[in-house]
């Protein structure tokens, strides 16, 4: 294997690890950006997301890529009701109360879903696991270029959603100015329930993806993702959906590219170094605007 | 019908007397041991497992009569557990808890090496003997930092012996192994690749390992030492860079949560055909569950495994105790439960030879300890500290692991030491030795 292999290869599984910050930066982003509220849980969703995958496989054996809509749509529904029944009586009450309630979500939905679940480290395998397709000169495993097709897919469907449909506009619109949404006729508390629960099921669309990979989850998996995608959206630009997206892509390549030429010990703390350097030059982050 | 009330009446009060008397006695003739173990939290799997080998080793003691004093009364063992929460902080808060309010006459327990040493100034300070059956680094006995570790006694080997008897098993067995295959001479140096966590843990092994090549002149190359941080799940890059360095076999110091998903990547995702070495915590039914087909060939350094025991004198005890404990708990016990378990012997068997519970003389009964081996194979079958470090040396194997066709999994053999071995070790079809090219 000669470097510049060894390089792609490299870009290639930082490109794969994109892909799950993407969605779950995504969907944090669509979170603040329409209620403003500051989520520390949702990669809680991503754990849920993924418990969820891995008992319908065991359950049912079905194909763990096609359960990405049960989960998806389940998150939906969860994050609905704890929308519903947490965040929307505090919400404008003041930051630290979203940062306090969704940091007790955490340990909540934590040792909730120990007690259904326990705590063991737990897997699934692929079916296409042991495939692998000719990309240049790499021979990559299929799993991981179905990850890639269906996270584009997954960002496809947002954007069309978001820009073809009433509830996407009405989205954008809450987004943009939500006294100005309510002034027009639109209800704004619908439209948070709707963008939480979509938020959430992105979330839990990265867990399925994080299963379907072989990597290992367990309960308490969610809370170092969950802070990576803080550090992508804040990189990106709060609110900014291109910035989640190019964000996780930057955060993916960083920590792979981290962890070949300056050791593994670095992967998590370059994606901060990184952080830090953009807010010093530009402090609305890559695709921030002023006031966000 | 009044005498009748009245006798039953007389008959309460007396069985009530009885009762009373009875447990009074009970309470003279009870020694307290307390149990630390992560019973919540991320370790909590392990602490479960120790704490319930605890109780089913108190169990089998009591059956059998409990412990005979000095003035040869017979005490029951009483187990009292602390919950470290698998962190430093609950870790001395059970202890405190256990010493202070619980009064325990001795601890055994204590898993993480981080958990366990934070409350080791909490031992020195009380004096009070603790048996630690869980952690382990060799920092438990051998700290730097003043903290009197005298009443601290290890069971449980250390990351020193596990990467000391997997290197020397790297040397005596893959080594020729891999020569034969290429048809090389025995001068062609191994090629080694190390992927350790970046902790006290992993990097005790990667020293274990490296000064075990230099202290043997070990005819053993370190190509690549990857490290990674603790409950990593995506070890890809680390994996490319191993392969790009063509290795022979890949040591993994890791936990089994990391070891798993690292063999299952590197076969799987980075096509790395290679023997993969693991330390002995990766010998549980999870890793085999979750490593499948990809631990075929692979290597556990072990002292327990659930699925295997090593040939002679433990073979039954081990089943025995693999027996009590599902009997009692319907699951099956692990490597930390199987040390735990023989933790508690020793501390009954330290009381027993004192004769009394006072502190300092069974601190001596365990300084000066020779007891039979209980259900881990220890080195000459005997369990006692030595007299500097206050350490244990148990027996280990290595064992690989072969795909059983009714289990879908793997499972594990005894390969080696040839006193302990049930087969013999092969190299896979589909290995592919490094090249320096």
């Amino acid at each position: 294997m000669d470097e510049f292999s060894v390089i792609l290869q490299i870009i290639f599984w930082g490109l794969y690890a994109g892909c799950i910050y993407i969605l779950l930066a995504t969907g944090l982003n669509l979170i603040f950006g329409v209620m403003k509220v500051v989520n520390f849980a949702h990669g809680e969703f991503l754990m849920i997301g993924a418990y969820i995958t891995a008992t319908v496989f065991f359950l049912t054996g079905a194909n763990p890529y096609l359960i990405i809509v049960l989960s998806m749509l389940a998150l939906i529904g969860i994050g609905a009701v704890v929308e519903r029944l947490c965040f929307r009586p505090i919400l404008g009450t003041g930051k630290l109360n979203e940062i306090f309630l969704s940091i007790g979500l955490i340990y909540i939905i934590q040792n909730g879903a120990a007690m259904i679940w326990g705590d063991a480290w737990q897997s699934i395998k692929s079916p296409y696991s042991g495939i692998t397709v000719p990309i240049g000169p790499l021979a990559v495993p299929l799993d991981y270029v179905i990850i890639m097709v269906m996270t584009a897919v997954i960002l496809c469907g947002l954007y069309v959603f978001l820009k073809k449909t009433t509830i996407g506009m009405q989205m954008q619109a809450t987004s943009q100015n939500r006294k100005g949404a309510m002034l027009v006729g639109i209800d704004v508390e619908r439209i948070d329930v709707i963008s939480f629960g979509l938020g959430c099921a992105l979330a839990a669309a990265a867990g399925t993806l994080w299963v379907v990979s072989g990597q290992v989850f367990n309960p308490y998996m969610g809370s170092i993702p969950a802070i990576k995608a803080f550090a992508i959206i804040i990189l990106g630009g709060l609110g900014s959906i291109p910035g989640a997206i190019i964000g996780g892509l930057l955060m993916g390549l960083a920590e792979n590219g981290a962890a070949y030429f300056l050791g593994g010990i670095w992967k998590d703390a370059i994606s901060f170094v990184i952080l830090i350097i953009v807010l010093v030059i530009r402090p609305t982050g890559l695709f921030g605007e002023k006031g966000e | 019908m009044n005498y009748r009330i009245l006798v039953i009446a007389v008959l309460l009060v007396t069985a009530a007397l009885i009762a009373g008397c009875s447990q009074q006695q009970a309470a003279t003739g009870v020694i307290k041991i307390g149990v630390i173990a992560s019973l919540t939290g991320p370790a909590s799997n392990v602490g479960t497992n120790m704490w319930q080998s605890a109780q089913v080793a108190a169990d089998k003691i009591n059956a059998d009569g409990g412990v005979t004093l000095k003035d040869g009364s017979k005490a029951q063992l009483k187990l009292i557990v602390g919950d470290d929460e698998s962190t430093a902080t609950g870790g001395q808060k059970a202890a405190t808890k256990l010493i202070t309010e619980d009064k325990v006459d001795i601890l055994v327990g204590g898993y993480s090496s981080a958990v366990t040493s934070s409350y080791e100034q909490t031992i020195a300070d009380n004096k009070i003997p603790f048996i630690v059956t869980g952690a382990s680094s060799p920092i438990i006995t051998h700290r730097s930092d003043g903290i009197d570790t005298s009443y601290v006694f290890h069971h449980c080997p250390t990351t020193d012996t596990y990467g000391q008897y997997t290197t020397l098993f790297i040397d005596q067995v893959i080594r020729p192994a891999v020569n034969k295959k290429l048809g090389a001479a025995d001068t062609r140096p191994f090629r080694l690749a190390l992927l350790y966590q970046d902790t006290a843990f992993g990097k005790g092994i990667q020293t274990a390992v490296n000064n075990t090549i230099t202290d043997n002149r070990l005819n053993i190359q370190l190509v690549s030492q990857q490290s990674f941080k603790m409950g990593e799940s995506d070890f890809r890059t680390q994996l490319t860079a191993i392969k790009a360095a063509n290795p022979d076999a890949l040591y993994l110091g890791a936990f089994p949560n990391e070891g798993a998903p690292a063999i299952t990547q590197a076969r799987r995702d980075i096509g790395l055909s290679t023997i993969f070495l693991s330390a002995e915590n990766n010998d549980n039914a999870q890793f085999y569950k979750d490593v499948g087909q990809y631990g075929e060939g692979s290597i556990i350094e072990s002292r327990f495994s659930p699925y295997t025991a090593p040939a002679g004198a433990v073979t039954q005890d081990q089943a025995s105790f693999k027996q009590a404990y599902f009997a009692k708990f319907g699951t099956y016990p692990d490597m930390m439960g199987a040390s735990t378990y023989d933790g508690i012997f020793i501390a009954a068997k330290a009381i027993g030879n004192a004769g009394t519970t006072d502190k300092a003389a069974v601190r001596q009964a365990l300084v000066d300890m020779k007891m039979p081996q209980v259900i881990e194979a220890m080195k000459n079958q005997t369990i006692s500290f030595s007299p500097d470090f206050r350490e244990s040396s148990f027996d280990l194997w290595m064992e690989q692991l072969a795909m059983n066709a009714t289990a879908g999994e793997t499972r594990p053999a005894i390969v080696w030491p040839d006193n302990l071995k049930t087969t013999d070790f092969i190299l896979p079809s589909w290995y592919v030795a490094g090249n320096s090219s």
